[in-house]
């Protein structure tokens, strides 16, 4: 493991400790060792011994703040449907969240499906989170067996071969142009602020896209969805995606079909990125997780990217800001609008 | 039946010889960079890598949507409402580069589809060139679940890659159909020496018994109600990852799909991991806890299908283990099941 | 669908209409003889606000060759402020659709008041024209064959 990354274990461990043995919080979400390596594994730690468990290095994918909603509904007391909560503070969670993850937290507030007073967070600064994809295709697919990661390299091993890879490589494309890397809203610091970083062309991947001609853009897009088999992987690490009925589990009307048919996959993943729009932070939790190697981030980043372009609006920034789609102005844009005004109208 | 021996420089013709009858399908590069099942363009033999392949082979046995029967939807039609059945009839396939696990999922899948005749029928139609496993990867398991890197159940045509060579092993009716005396020859004593030390080498290379007769041994309420099942599915997310990359889960859904007065039938494939997926009419849902679901599945898999039929429902191929975004591990389940 | 006496091809969009404002608008084109194609196939909502994602690309997976939204003008809206919703809605939607690669024009949006009739119809000849020319719709399109590929 890095030094950095042993610092930041070790302080996690201390803190989430603490925190459960004082009952600060009824469990700590963090990650602990995977089986296989390259991926990290989700974890709930409910006790000190727990605790020992908990583990921190540049292949924590997954956003965290997935899980907020169901675990802390996990922890509140059994009752009927339509009975209040009863009175009193109910169990708090801790969590662990970066820059994108503790933005989402916040979205998350805002649409009232996490209370404030009820998540512990403690904030780490990310120094991006590694791409198992990219580090495959940087092996040439040979099986890899064994990772060291190192502060700024990766010391990758096989059965009949070592290599060392430059970190930065292989970090996810997201977190290449990330410009949040610290926790926006944190109870707890672990380590220090790095700041926002200034990336002038961000958008880059989205703009090169643009610059395609329509034809081109539909042949990119089914290219990129044509692998999906529908598991929706993506969905379910996305921590917006918490509808207690997805539309595509709508049946009357039924708006997508739910094979793997072209037309039925295209309505998935446009809608599915649409239902993000303004609310999507590019934690690209919907990327790492999807077995099939479809890049659909690069559907919500045109959106962030449009949002901010007519709204000027980034989310999970502030508590205080409504999100995009659910307020008005009265001078909003409307270029796009058709409207045929007669002469001396007074419009 | 006797062996052949195929020079690598000659295996690209006779292949391209089989395309005149057959589609070829086997694990080339796609777009997105990993190796998938694709339709062979005829051109340069395709290379098998080690271990598996991005996806199952299932999907050539029961593909998604599969259309069971058409119909016309519109009242004034002279043919409205007379189920049809559908007009496609592909040419027979070839699966080429079949490892023996996902070869050894067609016979356990044919077990619960025994009596499916669109399964069946699709069976018929397709050949299945397996190459054995010289090296297993860390994620392979095919040992613990019955299976063997050398396994030739369920293939029509066994290789054995001797770097220069194939060696060849005709297993059936179907394989004895694809020979093409012209492309084969007689192996050299050397090649039947080598092929078997291979064959040793790669049985060799793990300990691991066949855990179905212990499971079946277990007592089923007592696996229901361990203690594990809990830390389990935690983290799990109920994506369908693991059940549509798994070549012997075997689940689909049934939905007619009408539009502008054409309708059809079809069926796709489901997942237990999904909610929906014992939602009953009435708003009540069995497992709508994500506990009830991850146990449901493995003891499936692991307990209640041995139970019923023997082998395990799991081939050991290592997919899930490997695309699981939260690295639930079917291995580690084994080993909780075995120890309880 | 069986076809009429030409043979060629004809647009069809789906225009949903707020109930209050385009609705009524249309409803005075027809009432005051102004002409425009029958290739706009009508849909009431309540309010253009009410108008989602969902309902414009299922108009297209069913196989419109068009979608056209049309509500009150901004202030003008009879549940006050549906349709200033529904326009950063069909904003971000419209933009999105262009980027994954759906012709500019398959989806439109106006503001039509319950006066305007003469404007509906040229609004709706102006749209069937721009889908006229983009042709049929093929790419979000669902297809019930026997044979998927």
């Amino acid at each position: 493991m890095s030094s950095l990354n042993q610092k930041i274990t070790q302080e996690i461990q201390s803190i989430a400790a603490s925190m459960l043995e004082s009952g600060q919080v009824a469990a700590f979400l963090g990650y602990t060792t995977g089986t296989i390596p390259g991926v990290m594994q989700p974890f709930v730690a409910r006790n000190a011994q727990d605790a020992k468990r908990l583990c921190w290095n540049s292949f924590c994918v997954l956003n965290l703040a997935n899980y907020l909603p169901s675990l802390l509904k996990s922890l509140e007391p059994p009752r009927r449907r339509g009975e209040p909560p009863p009175e009193g503070p109910l169990p708090k969670v801790g969590v662990l969240a970066t820059g994108c993850w503790s933005r989402n937290i916040a979205v998350q507030i805002q649409e009232n499906q996490v209370e404030r007073q009820r998540v512990v967070i403690v904030g780490i600064s990310s120094r991006g989170m590694i791409s198992r994809r990219k580090l495959e295709t940087a092996v040439g697919y040979k099986e890899i067996v064994h990772i060291e990661e190192q502060d700024n390299s990766l010391l990758v091993k096989g059965n009949d071969f070592e290599d060392t890879i430059n970190r930065w490589d292989v970090v996810r494309d997201n977190c290449q142009t990330c410009i949040h890397p610290d926790p926006v809203i944190y109870d707890e610091l672990i380590g220090t602020l790095n700041g926002n970083r200034k990336i002038p062309d961000r958008f880059r991947q989205v703009e090169k896209i643009e610059t395609l001609s329509t034809d081109e853009r539909w042949q990119w897009f089914n290219n990129e969805i044509a692998s999906c088999i529908r598991c929706y992987a993506c969905r379910n690490a996305c921590p917006l995606c918490y509808c207690p009925t997805c539309f595509v589990d709508d049946s009357r009307p039924q708006w997508v079909g739910k094979s793997i048919e072209p037309a039925d996959t295209a309505l998935f993943h446009i809608l599915r990125a649409y239902h993000c729009a303004g609310r999507c932070t590019d934690c690209g939790s919907c990327e790492s997780v999807c077995p099939m190697g479809i890049r659909m981030r690069l559907f919500t980043k045109k959106l962030q990217k449009d949002v901010l372009e007519l709204y000027d609006f980034e989310p999970g920034l502030d508590l205080d800001t409504p999100l995009p789609l659910s307020t008005y102005k009265i001078d909003d844009p409307e270029d796009f609008i058709l409207t045929h005004i007669k002469k001396g109208d007074k419009k | 039946m006797k062996p052949f021996v195929v020079e690598k420089a000659q295996a690209g013709q006779w292949l391209k010889d089989l395309c005149d009858t057959f589609d070829i399908f086997a694990p080339l590069p796609s777009i997105k960079g990993y190796h998938d099942w694709q339709r062979w363009d005829g051109s340069n033999l395709p290379v098998v890598r080690k271990g598996v392949p991005k996806s199952s082979i299932k999907a050539f046995f029961f593909p998604q949507p599969e259309v069971l029967f058409q119909f016309n939807a519109r009242a004034s039609n002279p043919d409205a409402f007379r189920l049809k059945e559908p007009t496609c009839h592909p040419k027979p396939k070839i699966l080429f580069g079949v490892r023996p696990c996902d070869a050894r999922s067609v016979i356990l899948n044919s077990i619960p589809y025994k009596s499916d005749p669109y399964f069946q029928r699709k069976k018929e139609e397709i050949a299945i060139i397996g190459f054995l496993c010289e090296e297993g990867c860390s994620t392979c398991f095919c040992k613990w679940t019955g299976g063997s890197p050398v396994g030739k159940e369920g293939m029509d045509i066994a290789v054995i890659d001797l770097g220069q060579v194939f060696h060849i092993e005709v297993l059936s009716d179907k394989g004895e159909a694809l020979v093409r005396p012209q492309f084969f020859r007689e192996p050299a004593d050397q090649e039947i020496s080598e092929a078997k030390d291979l064959i040793t080498k790669a049985q060799g290379q793990t300990l691991e018994q066949d855990a179905a007769s212990s499971l079946r041994s277990k007592e089923l309420m007592k696996l229901y109600n361990a203690p594990f099942w809990g830390k389990i599915s935690e983290p799990c997310i109920n994506c369908g990852t693991c059940t549509f990359l798994c070549p012997t889960c075997y689940c689909f859904d049934i939905q007619d799909e009408t539009l502008r007065g054409k309708g059809r039938r079809i069926r796709y494939w489901d997942s237990c991991m999904f909610p929906l997926f014992t939602q009953h009419a009435s708003g009540h849902n069995p497992r709508g806890d994500k506990l009830k679901r991850v146990r449901n599945r493995f003891m499936h898999k692991l307990k209640y299908f041995p139970d019923r039929f023997g082998p395990l429902s799991c081939v050991g191929c290592g997919r899930c283990v490997r695309e699981c975004p939260v690295n639930i591990d079917i291995r580690q389940v084994l080993k909780d099941l075995l120890a309880t | 669908m069986e076809k009429g006496k030409s043979s060629e091809w004809e647009p069809k969009i789906i225009a949903f209409l707020c109930n209050w404002c385009s609705y009524a608008g249309a409803d005075l084109a027809g009432v005051s003889r102004y002409q425009y194609p029958p290739s706009i196939r009508i849909v009431r909502v309540p309010c253009s606000g009410r108008v989602s994602a969902n309902m414009i690309l299922d108009a297209l997976r069913s196989g419109a060759d068009g979608v056209l939204v049309s509500g009150c003008h901004p202030g003008d809206c009879h549940y006050i402020s549906g349709n200033l919703y529904a326009r950063r809605r069909f904003a971000v939607l419209e933009r999105f659709l262009e980027f994954i690669g759906i012709e500019p024009g398959r989806i439109n949006f106006s503001w039509v008041s319950a006066s305007e009739g003469e404007q509906f119809a040229q609004i709706a000849r102006e749209v069937t024209e721009r889908v006229r020319k983009l042709g049929p719709a093929k790419r979000l399109v669902k297809e019930i064959t026997s044979c998927p590929a």
